[in-house]
Formats: structure tokens, sequence, C-alpha cells
């Protein structure tokens, strides 16, 4: 397996404030990791230390084996796209697209004018005067077609509309099959990119709380839901994630359920589903892991 | 369907290629450096043109005018800070640009020291083809001095050019040590270093005059060639370029 990314006891403080807190993890080659949390969890900062634009406080961290920070080497084969990008003074569309012919080594430019007529672009405006929507899909054409080793995605979508989020995510599932590459997705639009998603990172006020396959984190909870009572007995003395109840229904998502557990709670009547991701970074990010049910 | 791995390059591209992307990242836009500054300085030039005709009509003719009556005009001057502004410019808002697209920011900062550099050089070689039209038309037909008032006229034409270079050199540096400060430290730092400049500034003056140096000043500046005494702003403006990396060597391209 090849580590793109290693990140080790990684730390950014503002002032007091640890916005990166002690993180450790790999990002591996050829696979979609997605970097969810909510909003402020740390998940821009954390990219931003990643590429070398912000400073570390401490810790280590290797972008294709090398810090990253001045490394035109590293630097060079990655390419971070963020919403909150600003652009220089009267740039249009078609000057962005320019400068990123020029700096990213495999750009495909066919790709990009393809891009740019599906996501209907406008190149001859300027910049300050795009929609959010129009100024992301300039943003996400750039990643896409810089066929960048590394392409980190950050909040990508910001302002897209439902079509145009949904001709990203399968432009880059069929770019990505054809030409794999690593890809960082951080998004909270959990349920949206659950299906794209190889890898799990989950960040919550500074912290890395799950660092997980897709696969091992959608088989580490189960939502079980049936009458009130009977959802009560069964959570009893289990590991509660999330909590849900409508009328004399309820449902709880309780962690690490074996077979033989699922098929007794199927036996006492009550639905046993699979979770879905956002369900369970919800459940984890908003204070109730590791809560035991007590009555 | 065919699965191509994409090529690897481990190997950064030549230094070359990336001073070269952060020259041309500033003329990606060709408007704001390369097109509007000739069309202000025709509109400025224009101006003054017709403010001379205006002056030459009134007094009945260019022969009741003194000899030196439009010898003075600072109207040149202006795209010296243009110089300056764009210098700040590239640094508060290129800057942010140069590291999303994953530029470092020492290429990025050569480059754009690079980009000023030839601005200077280019603007400066316009200035000096405009004053030799001037001269060969006597001033626009009234001994108008636009391009090389004063005693620029009397200079060869790559003198001018010279002098113009080595003033938009320290102003573009100027320009990039106060942006790069803007950059790392914003208002704050902004105003702290203006206000380090001025003081400076009043120090050397004060030091000059409690030295009684300004005659010594002046008969160096009137025995020696403008060009050498020109020459004495090269080690400040190598100072400035030096300064200005120092501080964005740690800068941050936070909003």
């Amino acid at each position: 397996m090849t580590t793109v990314v290693e990140v080790q006891d990684l730390t950014k403080s503002f002032g007091s404030l640890a916005a990166v807190d002690e993180v450790s993890f790999h990002v591996r080659e050829h696979a979609i990791t997605g970097l969810l949390g909510r909003n402020g969890a740390g998940k821009t900062t954390l990219m931003q230390l990643i590429t070398g634009q912000e400073f570390a406080t401490t810790g280590r961290i290797r972008l294709f084996g090398a810090p990253p920070m001045e490394n035109a080497a590293a630097l060079s084969r990655t390419c971070f796209i963020k919403e909150s990008q600003t652009y220089p003074d009267g740039f249009k569309g078609s000057h962005v697209l320019r400068v990123a012919s020029w700096v990213f080594p495999h750009w495909d430019e066919a790709l990009a004018r393809d891009l740019v007529a599906e996501f209907r672009v406008p190149l001859d405006r300027k910049m300050k005067k795009l929609s959010r929507g129009q100024a992301s899909a300039i943003g996400v054409v750039v990643g896409l077609a810089s066929r960048a080793e590394l392409t980190i995605f950050d909040e990508p979508y910001a302002g897209l509309d439902a079509v145009a989020r949904q001709a990203f995510y399968d432009r880059l599932l069929a770019d990505y099959a054809e030409h794999p590459r690593t890809v960082i997705m951080s998004t909270h639009l959990i349920d949206e990119v659950a299906d794209l998603l190889e890898h799990v990172l989950v960040i919550d006020e500074g912290r890395l709380i799950i660092d997980a396959s897709a696969e091992d984190l959608r088989g580490s909870a189960t939502t079980v839901s049936g009458r009130r009572a009977e959802v009560a007995a069964f959570a009893r003395g289990r590991e509660v994630l999330d909590t849900g109840s409508l009328g004399g229904f309820a449902s709880v998502t309780v962690a690490g359920l074996s077979a033989a557990e699922k098929a007794a709670a199927a036996q006492a009547g009550l639905d046993v589903g699979p979770v879905s991701l956002q369900q369970l970074v919800i459940g984890r990010t908003r204070g109730t892991a590791r809560q035991e049910v007590a009555s | 369907m065919t699965v191509t791995a994409l090529p690897t390059s481990p190997t950064a591209p030549p230094l070359g290629r990336r001073v070269w992307n952060a020259v041309r990242l500033h003329a990606a836009n060709p408007w704001p450096t390369l097109i509007t500054p000739w069309l202000i300085f025709a509109a400025i030039f224009g101006l003054n043109l017709a403010i001379w005709y205006l002056v030459t009509v009134a007094a009945g003719g260019v022969q009741n005018l003194d000899a030196d009556a439009f010898a003075y005009n600072g109207g040149v001057t202006w795209v010296l800070f243009f110089l300056m502004a764009m210098a700040v410019q590239a640094m508060s808002l290129t800057f942010r640009f140069a590291l999303g697209v994953g530029m470092t920011r020492r290429d990025y900062y050569l480059g754009t020291v690079a980009y000023l550099a030839i601005l200077a050089a280019t603007y400066a070689a316009g200035i000096a083809v405009m004053a030799r039209v001037e001269e060969l038309t006597d001033g626009w037909g009234m001994g108008g001095q636009f391009f090389a008032p004063w005693f620029l006229a009397d200079l060869p034409a790559w003198q001018l050019w010279y002098l113009n270079v080595v003033a938009g050199l320290l102003l573009a540096m100027l320009g990039v040590t106060l942006g790069a400060v803007w950059v790392r430290w914003k208002a704050t730092g902004l105003y702290l270093a203006i206000g380090a400049l001025a003081v400076l500034v009043v120090a050397g003056l004060w030091a000059m005059t409690t030295t009684a140096s300004w005659g010594a000043l002046g008969e160096y500046l009137g025995t020696h060639s403008p060009v050498l005494s020109a020459t004495w702003t090269l080690p400040v403006t190598a100072l400035g370029a030096a300064a200005g990396y120092l501080v964005l060597r740690r800068a941050t391209p936070r909003a």
C-alpha cells in the first residue's frame, strides 16, 4: 500500500484554540477518502496544512513522502480546490483555466472544455461577478481536468444545484475509474457522497474521531426501530449512537451488533437496518458517543 | 474501458518553468498591467496637451511663452506609483491564488519580482521612446516636456530609461514589502511598517541636518551624473526585495 499523505500528531493552534488537535492518519493511494465533519471542525485548516499553505504548530506531515512546505515537487502533484478560493482582480474563468493549464503537469484541456460545456460555466465573466455555484463549477472543472495525482476538494459543491452536484459525482467517478488517482473530499453533504467514498475520516472540534474504511463503518452500527418500549428494552446496556422517536415509535442506532444479536432483534419484531454514513457521523459528532442508555 | 494509471512525476518541473509560471500568472489577464496603464497614460498626456494648447492660445502663440513654460511636469511619475500599487495588489490578491494552484512562496515571489522588473523596463522603454518623439517635435510644437521634464530632456535616451527603471524598481520593491506585511500581519502590521518607514525617513533627514550634510549632498548630485546618483538606490531596492521575501516566506493565504 502506497501512502500519499501521512499525518502524525498534527496540531494547529490559533491562540488558545486548537483548530487541529493531535491528529494522525494516512491517505492511501488511488482511493477516494472523505473528510467529514461539521462546519468549523477543522477540515479546511487540515487540508491547508497538508498542502503547505498553513504552518503546523506541532506534528509531522508527509505529502508524497516529503514535508509539503515550499516543496515544489510534492505541490506540483497536488491540486487543492477550496470553496473559499479568491482570485486576482479582474480574473475571468478563462484566466483561471489558462493558469491551471500551465501549473498542472497532467492538465487535460479537452476534458476541461467538455466539463465547461457540461457545467455551463461562463468563462468570459469576471470571477467576482459569478454566482457562488458558477464559481464552484470553475473549481470543479480545474480539479477534475488537473488530473493531479492527489486532488483535494474542499466543499466543492457550494452553491451548485442538485443536478450539477450529481454531474460532478458522476464525472469524478468516471474519470477516477479510467485514471485512478487519489482524491480527498471534504464535505458535509455526507449522504450524497457516501457511495463514492472508500475511506472515511471524521473530524470534530479539531480531533479525528473516525478513521475507517467506509465498508467497516457501515457495518459498525445498526439502526433498530419499532415500538418505543421494545426499542428501549433492546437498547438497554448497549452503546447508543443516535436515537429518534415519532409517536409510539422509536429508533436507535447502536454500535457493534453481531449477526446473532441482529437476528434476535428481528425475532423480537424490531426492524433492523444498516446505518447511513450520515446518521453515524451525526451520532458521533453531536456529543452522544459512548453514552450509555441508563433507563 | 481502459484503465490508465496517471503518469507520476516525483520530481518538480524545473525552477525556470515554475518561476515563469508565476511571471505569466500576472499577465494571464493582460488588462490591468499591460493595457490599462497605457490608456491612462494616454489620457493624462492628452489632458496635458489640451492645457498646454489652451495656455498657448491664451498667450497669443508660442513666441509669447517663457522657454521653460512647459518644462516641469510630473505626469510621468504616475506610472511609477502605479507600479507600487501593482506590487501591493500582487501580494494581497494574487498570492492567495498562486498558493491555491500549488505554487511555492519562493517561486511565486521570484516570478512576481521578475514581472515587476519586466514592467518597469517596459514602461521606461515606452517613456524613452515618447521622450524622443517629444524632442523631435519640439515638445509637440509647444515646447512641452511631458515624458522628459526638467533636466531629463538633456539626457541620452538610455539614461532616461535607466533612471525610470531604477525609480520604478525602488517603488515596486517598497510596494512588495508593504504588500507582504499586509498579507502576513494585516492592517496592524501595515500601520506599524508605514510608521517605522516614516520614522526612518525623519531620522535620515534629522541626521542630514544635524551633520550639516545637505550641502555635501547637493554638491555630490551636482558633480556626479544622475545615473550614478540613482544607482545608489539599488542597494535599498535590493534590501526591500529581500525584506519582502522574508515576510512572505511565513505568510498564509488566510482570508
